[in-house]
């Protein structure tokens, strides 16, 4: 892969790996400096395999890992370098935190390859940038969850590392800590000029906290994306469900309006319109998501602006109060008779009477529907 | 009191532990971070001296040490003297017999450091030896000390090995257990038994001392709150 | 990593082997009492100093197969010492050096009556009135051999056998014959003169023509030294034998 000479691209990592036992892997990555890339997918995926592949503790049978220039492992030369030679910031699930050290001392382990004199002091500033100046002589187990995982990532950034690496940082934390310390890291984020790379299960926190997000699923990245483009825009039907879309369904190209800037979609016995994509061929079977929040109740008052949207009728199969929230599916007449899954706040749910078997009007927004070209 | 076999005893419990020192260490950390076929083999084959009678190890030794044998022949060739019937190869017999005590106790300490601890410190750019040094020991030393411990108080008791390979000759091989069964023979139960209850309070010494060392590893490894 | 193990094998050497030149000897165990004195006696009159380990013979002959360190060997039955003569281990076939006697023990606790015929053991048999009876093994022990031919000679041999408790040599014979389990034993009629013994219970010799003699023989072995050879000679000397006769050996006749 040859080298751009300007400076962003020096600190990106790239990444090819490929392997088949013992656990498999077919990932594509890349993270410029800055930016911080998060691993999606559900558990046994493969995203902590691939991280630690990135840090350096397992070698992938085939593929390249480069960072910052540098070539840290390439199947094909038979070079790799193991974690200790390379400049890694990893931060593990739970911290793991050198017990019998006190928090001075764990980030001063991350430190050897500075001169001795100069470590103590390069600690206590480390660990004031993640506010934790004056617990400097406690024990980890002397810690919360949040206090412990900052000295975890200031025990990576001593390393001056060029990746840092996060696996699912926040799982083992509280969540009112969990908040607070999402506001945290995105202002250190913003201190630091290596990429980021932040394995995590939480779509939620991936969209608050990632530049890029990238989907994972049996070791094999699917799609890598803005978080909201590829919420919006999943590439398959196994990226929308693991994006938590739950609104996929067939359908059939009937034509294009070009001068509406609008396709038309057959679903059932209604005609959708949907964002203009001439390169879909007119007659041919369709995949298509929309997510919960382009499915909007129709309530008997409310002016339907249909240029933007499309009116469906259906009947109510499942009512779901969850709180605040009610989760409705709406059976609709197509021939799968799928159901429409929309939340309602509950108040309206209870305004409008909605139940079970009470017909139902939703109307779904033109720019939320995605088409996916059919490849089953 | 046998005061030489006493003497004899004592200094063959430090000669071994010494020497099992680096063993379970280095051998206790490896077996605790590899993952191999025939690793069972090979715990396997660690613990035999647990469960072989005494005699039958001490069968093999004298085959494997005695004059007959390339080691044993070496050994005349080097020293004028033979392997068995010697303190060093009773020191060598004991060794063997020890290396599950040993051993053991220092794998279960280093397979309890959590994989990622051993994950961090290698990001943290550390070697081998900076690792084993600044982490493994410091968590794990408890268990390695325990193993020290318990081959000690092994190898104060052990008989059945001594006799076979040893021959209870005084001031080389007889050890305090042999001699306590000597006096024994002799009718002489004053001395077998001040022998006796002296061996019974070491021994109960170290296992409290043990004990308590297990205690300690526990608390310092119970820092995740999680 | 050759040197390395020279270096400590040395060091260990010199650590342990502090008196290398004192001459170790192996005898059969009925020889405990009897021959510690001689060994006093011996050190007293020429300075010099000897170890001496017991065991059975049986044992004490295959260990000097196995290359013991042993200068010297003093054997209870003779057919050991010719053996190993014959394997080129001695460097001759060694002198008779006295011949051993046999004796029924009883314990003090034991209602065993102890006479030279074994009749009170006869009597107590035939009423089940024996719990254990201790001898030597037979199978590598020359008293336990002996032992055997005498009960056999009287007919006791098979009616005692779920009785026997075997000690590794004689004297761990007599040692199980004193324990509280024991109605008694046969054991070297050296062991039942001493103190220790005499204290313990009561005997009874046993008559010499009810077993093979007990022919012992002693031997210098290959690795012999002048401290071992001065004891060789000295065991057949006067007071030596004075020694050995008060223990209760015999001596053999002048000769072979």
């Amino acid at each position: 892969m040859p080298v751009d000479s300007m400076p962003t691209a020096m600190s990106e990592l790239l990444v090819r790996l490929q392997q088949e036992s013992p656990i498999p892997m077919d990932a594509e990555l890349r993270c410029t400096g800055g930016q911080l890339l998060a691993l999606v997918g559900p558990s046994g995926s493969g995203k902590t395999t691939l991280l630690r592949a990135l840090a350096g503790l397992v070698q992938p049978k085939h593929g390249v890992i480069s960072c910052g220039g540098e070539t840290w492992f390439d199947s094909a030369a038979g070079h790799y370098l193991p974690a200790r030679k390379r400049r890694v910031g990893y931060v593990p699930q739970h911290f793991a935190l050198f017990p019998h050290l006190d928090v001075l001392h764990n980030v001063v382990s991350g430190m050897l390859h500075r001169a001795p004199e100069t470590r103590v002091a390069a600690a206590h500033d480390l660990l004031e940038r993640v506010n934790l100046a004056g617990l400097e002589s406690r024990k980890p187990g002397q810690l919360s969850g949040g206090q412990q995982q900052r000295v975890a990532v200031a025990r990576a950034l001593a390393r001056e590392p060029q990746v840092l690496l996060l696996d699912e940082p926040f799982s083992a934390v509280d969540h009112a800590t969990r908040e607070r310390l999402y506001g945290e890291l995105a202002m250190l984020k913003q201190t630091l000029s290596m990429p980021m790379v932040m394995v995590t299960h939480d779509l939620r926190e991936a969209m608050l906290l990632a530049d890029e997000m990238c989907v994972l699923h049996r070791g094999r990245t699917l799609q890598t994306d803005k978080p909201l483009e590829l919420v919006a825009r999943p590439v398959s039907t196994d990226v929308a469900r693991l994006v938590g879309i739950r609104n996929i369904y067939h359908g059939e190209i009937a034509g294009h309006v070009p001068d509406l800037e609008c396709t038309q979609l057959r679903f059932g016995a209604a005609m959708l319109k949907t964002p203009y994509r001439p390169e879909l061929i007119p007659g041919s079977r369709v995949q298509w998501v929309i997510p919960s929040d382009g499915v909007v109740f129709h309530r008997r008052d409310r002016p339907s602006h249909t240029e933007r949207e499309n009116q469906l009728q259906g009947i109510v199969d499942t009512v779901h109060k969850l709180g605040e929230i009610t989760r409705l599916a709406v059976r609709m007449d197509d021939e799968d008779r799928s159901l429409l899954w929309l939340d309602v706040p509950s108040h309206l749910a209870r305004r409008n009477e909605i139940a079970v078997g009470v017909a139902a009007t939703v109307s779904l927004t033109v720019a939320a529907i995605h088409i996916i070209k059919d490849n089953s | 009191m046998d005061w030489q076999a006493l003497r004899l005893s004592l200094l063959l419990a430090i000669a071994t532990t010494v020497l099992l020192l680096p063993v379970s260490i280095f051998t206790g950390r490896w077996m605790a971070e590899s993952r191999f076929r025939g690793k069972i083999l090979l715990e396997a084959a660690i613990a035999t001296p647990l469960v072989l009678p005494p005699t039958v190890i001490g069968y093999y030794l004298l085959v494997g040490m005695g004059a007959h044998s390339p080691l044993g022949a070496g050994f005349s060739e080097l020293f004028g003297r033979p392997l068995v019937f010697n303190f060093s190869g009773l020191l060598i017999a004991s060794v063997l017999v020890n290396l599950p005590f040993a051993i053991q106790p220092a794998q279960r300490a280093f397979e309890a450091i959590p994989q990622d601890v051993r994950d961090a410190a290698q990001c943290c750019g550390m070697s081998f030896w900076r690792s084993l040094w600044a982490v493994d020991l410091p968590l794990a030393w408890p268990g390695v000390l325990t193993g020290l411990t318990l081959s000690f108080a092994h190898t104060l008791g052990e008989f059945g090995v001594v006799l076979m390979v040893g021959g209870a000759i005084p001031g080389e091989t007889k050890t305090v257990s042999i001699a306590i069964y000597d006096q024994v023979q002799s009718l002489n139960f004053e001395g077998a038994g001040s022998m006796s209850l002296l061996l019974l309070l070491i021994s109960l010494g170290l296992l409290v001392f043990v004990n308590l060392l297990g205690r300690y590893a526990g608390r310092l490894h119970a820092y995740r709150n999680v | 990593m050759r040197l390395f193990a020279a270096i400590l094998a040395t060091c260990w050497s010199l650590l342990v082997h502090g008196a290398d030149d004192v001459p170790l000897i192996a005898a059969a165990s009925d020889l405990q009492t009897a021959l510690r004195e001689v060994a006093q006696a011996f050190q007293s009159d020429t300075g010099g100093k000897v170890e001496i380990v017991f065991g059975s013979s049986g044992n004490m002959a295959a260990q000097i197969r196995q290359g013991a360190p042993f200068q010297m060997f003093l054997s209870a039955d003779e057919k050991y010492v010719l053996d190993l003569a014959k394997a080129g281990l001695t460097r001759d076939e060694g002198q008779l050096y006295a011949l051993g006697r046999i004796a029924l023990f009883v314990p003090n606790h034991s209602l065993l009556k102890a006479d030279e015929q074994l009749a009170g053991l006869r009597t107590a048999l035939e009423n089940s009135q024996v719990e254990r009876f201790a001898i030597a093994n037979p199978a590598h022990a020359p008293y336990g051999r002996a032992a055997r031919e005498a009960l056999q000679k009287a007919r006791l041999w098979e009616p005692l056998q779920s009785r026997l408790i075997l000690g590794e040599n004689v004297s761990q014979a007599a040692q199980f014959a004193t324990s509280a389990n024991a109605s008694g034993g046969i054991v070297a009629y050296s062991l039942a003169l001493t103190p220790a013994m005499t204290k313990a219970g009561r005997y009874a010799l046993i008559r010499q023509d009810w077993h093979a003699p007990l022919r012992q023989r002693m031997v210098l072995t290959k690795k012999a030294g002048p401290g071992a050879e001065a004891f060789y000679t000295f065991l057949q000397q006067d007071k030596a034998r004075a020694i050995l006769t008060r223990n209760g050996f015999a001596m053999p006749q002048e000769g072979r």
